[in-house]
């Protein structure tokens, strides 16, 4: 009997991020932005979308891939308002989407289509922070039907994001939400934070969300092209 | 709940450096978790012991070793190649 030691030092999320670089260097390839949403759930993820594709559908292309626990109700609901760009993922009662299911989701959308590209991650604030998708950036929303120190109490999740959306503004009247509060705890786990207010339901402040949306769509547009493909580049071994 | 994931992976990889022959047991799986890596160590060692009872772990331990940062790698493995004489 022979026991030895094998020295390994491998990353546990290698493989997911060795595909999240693949996807990300996709999307870059096809000048498309992708903008991974993630929040607790009943934040109004499904809502906004809808919203935005309702509102935005005719100016920017653009396609979901929407992560269900257990259902197929939020990609049924997107689906109203866009004609096949919408790509499901039952998760099977995962907490989180990972780069595989991503990946897999782009193989059946045509990226020459598109200009924005919305992952609606699986609702939870905790394990989406732990898997790279290959987005351009993380959009974290926070209701102000929640606690204002959401930010405080899960800091990973907003420190990774680049931008915040604050939703169901139109409820401010009758919930004790102190909106500066609840920013400057997000600020103060991520200072860099770029916040948007709005009301799905209302339409308040959406203007400047779409405003945000259609720069980025335009800047990843701009750029494609411009990036030049390692092409001739022999890479030697596995 | 993303631990078993990772104990998930932790398997996958360690099941690749065993490769497929039968006869071999991983004894020990040496680990590296981040305190800020987003896994809760007692959650991940408990996910690991269930799925470390079966071939070709057969009981294997995890040893965990908490680090700073936030990497999580599996470090080494101890492999008794028991009846394998290559």
């Amino acid at each position: 009997m022979a026991v030895r030691r094998i020295e390994v030092r491998e990353r546990v999320m290698e493989r997911n991020d060795a595909l999240a670089r693949d996807v990300r260097s996709s999307l870059r390839r096809h000048g498309v932005t992708a903008l991974n949403l993630v929040s607790s759930p009943g934040s109004g993820k499904t809502l906004l979308l809808e919203r935005t594709l309702r509102d935005l559908g005719d100016e920017v292309r653009m396609a979901v891939v929407t992560g269900d626990v257990q259902t197929q109700n939020d990609a049924d609901r997107i689906a109203r308002w866009t004609d096949d760009l919408v790509q499901a993922v039952v998760t099977g009662g995962a907490c989180h989407l990972d780069a595989r299911q991503v990946s897999n989701a782009l193989e059946v959308l045509d990226l020459d289509r598109i200009e924005l590209l919305f992952i609606e991650n699986v609702g939870n604030l905790v394990c989406p922070a732990g898997w790279d998708l290959g987005e351009e950036a993380k959009v974290v929303l926070f209701s102000v039907t929640e606690g204002e120190d959401k930010p405080l109490k899960y800091p990973k999740m907003f420190q990774q994001a680049r931008y915040g959306v604050l939703t169901k503004t139109d409820l401010l009247p009758h919930v004790p939400f102190d909106v500066e509060r609840a920013v400057a705890f997000a600020r103060e786990v991520n200072p860099d934070l770029e916040f948007f207010r709005t009301s799905s339901t209302t339409g308040d402040g959406l203007a400047g969300w779409y405003d945000f949306l259609r720069t980025v769509a335009g800047r990843a547009r701009a750029t494609t092209g411009a990036e030049s493909e390692p092409s001739g580049r022999v890479t030697a071994g596995t | 709940m993303h631990e078993m994931s990772v104990a998930l992976e932790i398997c996958r990889i360690a099941e690749d450096q065993v490769g497929l022959d039968t006869l071999r047991r991983v004894r020990e799986v040496g680990l590296e978790v981040g305190r800020h890596s987003g896994v809760e160590p007692d959650n991940l060692l408990f996910c690991l012991e269930v799925l470390l009872e079966r071939p070709p772990f057969a009981g294997a331990r995890a040893e965990l070793e908490l680090t700073p940062g936030d990497e999580l790698r599996v470090t080494y493995l101890e492999v008794d190649d028991g009846g394998a004489t290559h």
